[in-house]
């Protein structure tokens, strides 16, 4: 069984799209869905056009990546989802989402030494990432999960 | 106009009973009991127009304004080829007629769930969403919908 050294934790790596990648927590990734059916839903952000039945629940299907370019991202075939977990406060019952992704997630360890400053860009980063942390020559920002899905980026 | 206050999903799911409106494929849900009547695209007078209607239909001695939408509820100057019927809201503040692709009444009550937070857009009409055999419903009322028209109004400043 793996086991985590003292400042040391596991994490996802999330393909967002071709360029981008970020990271959520162990537990945060629940399930993976491989060529999930959407459902278009009108009158929605752009970045959230389409929701997806798991668990007789619908889930906001995310398309994160369309977010931070600041433009939707047309006639993208999603062929991954993963349905992730968050509180939105301590001892809260779960509430879940989906993020949409281009390729399978990779676990990683990351230990506080890997930590660094986030991209600069895109500059949305800093409204959507708790911290971060270097992995190769990349910096991948760590989701605040909450902040995505409580229609944080609703305001920005 | 004053934004209307929100549907609880406990008021929605009290109705029970919702008619489905079809337009270009999206399914819009309203509660069955703000369905005042369905009737024939012919019997729309173009001639007597409210600001943005396409026309009115004649009932009971009033003018029924008639509004034409688009699936994502934009305003349509006119009325696309797959609209067949139009229907009459009535929740007895605001009056007016939609035409639609399709009106039926669902035979079961949806099970309706809550737009997830994160795509609930300011002054969205959106409800709830419901499952109907895979395909997504959104829910409204005629109230938010009525609303929706006076700021489509507001936002092109009349023509």
């Amino acid at each position: 069984m793996a086991t985590e050294s003292p400042g040391q934790s596991a994490a996802w790596m999330l393909a967002l799209d071709d360029h981008l990648s970020a990271a959520v927590g162990e537990r945060e990734l629940i399930h993976l869905i491989e060529t999930p059916t959407l459902l278009e839903a009108p009158l929605s952000p752009y970045y959230c056009r389409q929701v997806m039945l798991w668990n007789h629940l619908l889930l906001p299907a995310l398309d994160l990546s369309a977010w931070l370019w600041g433009r939707p991202q047309t006639d993208r075939d999603w062929k991954l989802a993963g349905v992730v977990a968050y509180q939105t406060a301590p001892g809260a019952a779960p509430d879940y989402g989906a993020l949409l992704l281009m390729g399978v997630p990779q676990r990683l360890r990351v230990a506080d030494i890997q930590a660094c400053p986030l991209p600069k860009h895109p500059s949305g980063w800093r409204e959507v990432a708790l911290s971060c942390f270097r992995q190769g020559e990349n910096a991948i920002p760590i989701l605040d999960l909450p902040h995505l899905f409580t229609g944080g980026l609703l305001t920005c | 106009m004053n934004r209307p206050a929100p549907t609880t999903l406990v008021e929605l799911r009290a109705m029970r009973l919702f008619a489905r409106l079809t337009l270009d494929g999206y399914q819009w849900l309203l509660p069955q009991t703000e369905i005042h009547s369905l009737e024939s695209l012919l019997d729309i007078d173009p001639d007597v127009r409210a600001p943005h209607s396409i026309g009115a239909i004649g009932l009971g001695g009033e003018w029924w304004p008639v509004y034409c939408l688009s699936g994502e509820l934009q305003r349509l100057r006119q009325i696309p080829d797959s609209r067949r019927t139009c229907v009459l809201l009535d929740n007895r503040a605001d009056r007016f007629g939609l035409v639609c692709d399709q009106a039926e009444t669902l035979a079961e009550a949806p099970r309706l769930l809550e737009l997830p937070a994160c795509m609930r857009l300011p002054d969205s009409p959106i409800q709830a969403l419901a499952l109907l055999d895979g395909e997504l419903g959104c829910v409204t009322t005629t109230e938010h919908l009525a609303a929706l028209l006076a700021a489509l109004a507001e936002d092109d400043g009349g023509y």
